[in-house]
This record gives C-alpha cells, sequence and structure tokens, in this order.
C-alpha cells in the first residue's frame, strides 16, 4: 500500500479512516474499562449501577456518553473505512488490513449488539428480546442457540451475565487479537501518519463535545415502563430495527443473522475469490443503499406518525424529568435488618383484648384456666401455616386447622378486617 | 534544511501528541470518576441487649445490625461487639486493631484470640500479646429504656482513633 505521506490534498485526508477508527476503538476500551468499575452485571442491581454512573460519579454521564455515542461513530467510520479500502483495493494489495478491517466490522457489531442489553432499562430488555428472537428463528440450531445465548428458557440475571462476559470479556479479547495482528504485520508509522493522527484527533474533539451536550439515554426500569413505552435501538441498528418491519416473522433471523453472517463472510474471503470488484462492490453498494436507506425510513416515519412522535417525545421528557430527581440507592441486605422496637408491639389492638386475653394471654404469653392450659402465641409465625392470611382463615374455621375446642370461630364477631388486624399483630409476636 | 528536520520531527511526534490528548482528557475525568467518596459514619444508637440478660463475669458476644450508605447502595451488615458485664457494661468492637480480622472469645484460655495473627487480648480487651498494638477498641455506648445501645464505629475509624 502506498503510504499516507506520499499523497497529498483531500486524497490524502480521504486515506485517514484507519487513524479515525483507531483512536474511536482506544476510546471504547478506555471509556469501558471505566464503567466497569461502577457496573454490575445483575437484573437487580444493573439499572441502579447505571443510573449512579449517570447521575452522582463525576463525569460519568460524560464517560457513558462516550461509550453510548462512540460505539456509533466506530460502526460508522469503519464501514466507511471498509468502502474506503474497497475502492483503493486493498483487497489485494494489503490482505492483512482488509481482513482484520471485516472482522473488526463483525466484532464491532457484535459488541454494540450485547452492550445494547446492559443497562437493563426498558430498551435494553426489548434489545435482549429481539437477539432472542432472532436467535430462535435460525432454521436448524434455532431452539439450542436460544437457550444458549439466553443461559436457560427465559431471559434471566443469567442472560445478563452472558450478554456482559460477552461484552466486556470475549469480543475485546478477539478486537485485540485483530488489532495485534494488524500492527504486527505493519509499521506503526504506516498505521498513523501524520494525517490519520490529525483526523483521528479532530474527530475524538468532536465525539468529545457531543457527549457534553447529549448524555447516553437512559430509559426507564423495566419495572416503572409502561405499556405505551416505545423502544428504540442504537443509531447503527436503525437499520436492522426498520428491515425488520418490512420482513415475515421466520425471515427475521435470515435477514437479521444468517445474511449478515453470510456477507461478512464473502467479504473476509474477497482477497481469494475471483471477480472481487464485482462482487465487492455489489456487497458493499447494496449495503450501503439498505443502510442509509432503511436508517433514513426508520427516523421520518418515527417524526412523521403523530403517535409515534408525541410518544417518543414524551419519553424524552420523562427521561429530562428523571435526570433532575435524586438517585435512589438500592437496597443490600447481609443481615437482618433491625427487630422493630419490642414497644411497637408490646400493646395489643383492643379486639385482641376483648376476645383473645382471655384464653391467650395479655401478651400472648398463653393462660390456665383450671385444668386447661391454653397454647401461647409466641413465635406462631414461625409455625407452617401461620401467616396473617392463614390466622384471618383459622379464626374463621379452626377446625379446618386441625384445632380443637375450646378454640371456635369468630366469624359472626369479627370482619375480616378485624381479624386482619389482630393477625398482624399476633404474627409479630416473639419469645 | 533545519526548517524541513524540525517539520520532520513535529510530524513525528504529532501521532503521540494526538494519543496522549485522548489519554489525558479521557484520564482526567478518569481521575473524578474514580475518585472514593467519603460518607460520614453513622451517628444512629443501636441496640445491642437489655440490660437484664447482661450479667456474669465473661465477656458477651452480641451482634449488631447496621446500615452502611456506600457508592449505589444501603447496605444492612451485621457485626460482633463484645459486651463486658463485669465492666460496667463497655462494649467492644471485635475488630483487631492490628490487620482487621474479627477477634473471637476463647472460653477455655479467658481471652480473646484473633484467628489471623494470633494477637491475644485479656477479657477487658488489654493486650497480652501477638502483633496488635493496642487493645481492642471501645465503642461508644449508652443506656436507653433498660437497653445498652452503641454507635458502630468502622476499623477506618477506630485506627486513626
Amino acid at each position: 500500500m502506498i503510504p499516507a505521506e506520499e499523497k497529498s490534498g483531500i486524497h490524502a485526508w480521504l486515506q485517514t479512516t484507519g487513524g479515525i477508527v483507531g483512536v474511536l476503538l482506544l476510546v471504547q476500551i478506555l471509556t469501558g474499562v471505566l464503567l466497569a468499575f461502577y457496573y454490575v452485571p445483575s437484573v437487580d442491581h444493573a439499572y441502579t449501577t447505571v443510573s449512579y454512573v449517570e447521575k452522582v460519579v463525576s463525569s460519568g454521564s460524560w464517560i457513558r456518553s462516550l461509550h453510548h455515542y462512540g460505539s456509533q461513530w466506530l460502526t460508522v467510520f469503519l464501514f466507511i473505512h471498509v468502502i474506503r479500502l474497497f475502492l483503493t483495493r486493498a483487497y489485494s494489495s494489503n490482505k492483512t488490513q482488509w481482513v482484520v478491517s471485516i472482522v473488526l466490522l463483525g466484532l464491532v457489531l457484535a459488541a454494540g449488539g450485547t452492550g445494547y442489553s446492559l443497562p437493563w432499562d426498558a430498551r435494553a430488555f426489548f434489545s435482549t428480546r429481539v437477539a432472542e428472537g432472532l436467535m430462535a428463528g435460525l432454521p436448524f440450531v434455532g431452539g439450542m442457540a436460544r437457550l444458549w445465548l439466553l443461559g436457560g428458557s427465559d431471559i434471566s440475571t443469567v442472560t445478563l451475565s452472558r450478554f456482559f462476559a460477552f461484552h466486556v470479556l470475549v469480543i475485546p479479547a478477539f478486537i485485540g487479537t485483530a488489532i495485534a495482528w494488524r500492527v504486527f504485520r505493519s509499521s506503526i508509522a504506516e498505521l498513523f501518519g501524520p494525517r490519520p493522527a490529525i483526523a483521528g484527533g479532530l474527530v475524538f474533539l468532536a465525539l468529545a463535545l457531543w457527549c457534553l451536550k447529549y448524555p447516553a439515554p437512559l430509559g426507564p426500569s423495566i419495572a416503572e415502563a409502561t405499556a405505551e413505552y416505545l423502544p428504540r435501538p442504537g443509531g447503527q441498528f436503525l437499520w436492522l430495527y426498520q428491515s425488520l418491519k418490512y420482513i415475515p416473522g421466520g425471515l427475521g433471523s435470515i435477514a437479521g443473522v444468517v445474511l449478515p453472517g453470510i456477507i461478512l463472510s464473502l467479504l473476509v474471503l474477497l482477497p481469494w475469490l475471483k471477480r472481487q470488484r464485482l462482487i465487492g462492490a455489489s456487497i458493499l453498494g447494496a449495503g450501503l443503499v439498505l443502510v442509509v436507506l432503511m436508517t433514513s425510513v426508520s427516523y421520518l416515519s418515527d417524526r412523521r406518525d403523530q403517535h409515534t412522535s408525541r410518544q417518543l417525545s414524551r419519553q424524552a421528557a420523562q427521561e429530562e424529568v428523571w435526570r433532575r430527581e435524586p438517585f435512589k440507592p438500592a437496597t443490600i441486605t447481609l443481615a437482618a435488618a433491625p427487630a422493630a422496637p419490642e414497644s411497637a408491639a408490646a400493646e395489643p389492638p383492643g379486639l385482641y383484648i376483648k376476645f383473645c386475653a382471655n384464653c391467650h394471654g395479655r401478651n400472648g404469653a398463653g393462660a390456665r384456666q383450671g385444668r386447661l392450659a391454653f397454647p401461647p402465641l409466641l413465635d406462631v409465625s414461625a409455625k407452617p401455616r401461620r401467616t396473617v392470611e392463614d390466622i384471618v382463615a383459622l379464626l374463621k374455621d379452626p377446625a379446618a386447622y386441625g384445632l380443637e375446642r375450646p378454640m371456635r370461630s369468630f366469624s359472626e364477631n369479627l370482619s375480616d378486617e378485624q381479624m386482619r388486624e389482630i393477625a398482624h399483630w399476633v404474627v409479630k409476636l416473639k419469645r | 534544511m533545519n526548517v524541513e528536520r524540525s517539520r520532520r520531527s513535529f510530524l513525528k511526534i504529532l501521532p503521540l501528541g494526538v494519543f496522549a490528548g485522548v489519554f489525558a482528557s479521557i484520564g482526567s475525568a478518569a481521575f473524578r470518576f474514580l475518585r472514593p467518596k467519603l460518607f460520614a459514619a453513622t451517628d444512629r444508637w443501636l441496640d445491642v441487649a437489655t440490660l437484664s440478660e447482661l450479667t456474669g463475669p465473661q465477656p458477651l458476644s452480641r451482634r449488631i445490625v447496621a446500615e452502611h450508605i456506600a457508592g449505589w447502595a444501603t447496605t444492612t451488615e451485621a457485626h460482633n461487639v463484645f459486651v463486658l458485664p463485669a465492666k460496667n457494661n463497655q462494649v467492644l468492637s471485635a475488630i483487631c486493631p492490628h490487620e482487621g480480622c474479627e477477634v473471637a472469645w476463647d472460653q477455655g484460655t479467658n481471652r480473646f484470640a484473633c484467628p489471623c495473627h494470633e494477637s491475644y487480648f485479656a477479657a477487658d480487651g488489654s493486650r497480652i500479646s501477638g502483633p496488635a498494638a493496642r487493645g481492642l477498641d471501645t465503642l461508644p455506648g449508652r443506656v436507653q429504656d433498660g437497653k445498652l445501645q452503641v454507635q458502630y464505629v468502622s476499623k477506618e475509624q477506630a485506627t486513626r482513633a
């Protein structure tokens, strides 16, 4: 390949896409490592930890925004880089560079797909559902692929752990290997001449400023999302999201997984194929048209449809409100919470004194009347079938709970509500 | 000639400068991002035991449950303490002042033993032997409504005291 320095003018600047991709990859690695210092891949804490980064941690919103938008910019520049390499016939002049770039494109898309699930907000949950559906629809291996992706029969905290492991360990390991291979097969000077470095630096500056203005989106938590919530994927997947609207159910997996797989494989193998120019041009041309067209259609239809655009702006407004609310910490219990002060349970309700205290004692300690010994109620909640609802049912029909006379039914004396009041006090009795 | 040479060397270090710029801007944010957040110690009084159960010559082991606000969670944690009925119900932290392991009361030898580095403490908490530099720390205590209460003090605070 001709070193960038030997060309001049606009042509030389067009050759800087590799430098931009390198800088954006570096940004993804640095910000990803930082986010891992706070993130917890578990369905009960993922959303809280991401909210914590957004609201409490200094520079957290900027770092997360760099990671979020950086992944979209990286995909775009990697795609442009591949087109540029094709136009300069790198597939025959520098096979390593070509193969590594195609492999990186696949890996970066995979990292984006798995990363989308990690915040575990409503949009992450839907994106995981779509990944599940795409896997399940694969011919022959669909059922098995779905189970392996989810780590079980349904989306769970195990699924989130898997996406996390892929996102931060497996895929970055492959990306690192690909980059190392590329670096060892060429000199640093060839990789990073002054022009690619300047271009990379300028793109980073633009991204950094963009991220100061626009924080990465975070939808409502799954518990708070309403039925009206409209999830939208990241910019790099809008084309797939929009295409899936036109493809009948069963074929979605072919279009979303099998076809991109075949296309990437063909591109990787391009240096060893015949009719390289024709195959490459058709694939990249069709891909470019599809991506640009579908992304634009998705963008426009969201704005044209009044109902959709109203809901999307409502969601944006709700997110704004959420950002201004103070952070709510999660609760972790490593020990039983301190027992409520005994005085709270000490005073029995009036109805208990009227109907129960004669036999069971004023404080539930039991009582003796002549030859009859009445059982204490202390620690009664530790026994089987003695929840509040059980005790209400027991007060109506003691025989059903194996109790004998003189314990009688109180259905005629007490309403359900009154029985519940007594039961709530009784279950708190402790020795 | 000189101008040409300095232009060339500038072009050589330019890529390094760009990388340094990216590292510096994310790195300075990283410093703020990772900076530890200090939380004020909880000054809540925690119940240890009712006074009537605190009798006898030996230290009594009790668990107190304290809430700590740290990072993105409020954590409810149990901590061991020892009450000394023989010493006007003084409360000792179970944390060894050496490296922070939790000491246990050894009834056979009538002393506290640290399971990590073999520091030993007498029944009143004073140091007997081992690498610990001082005796077990006492926790601030009070009696309220017939109950003994303490304020929990973390190891870091105890070490500073």
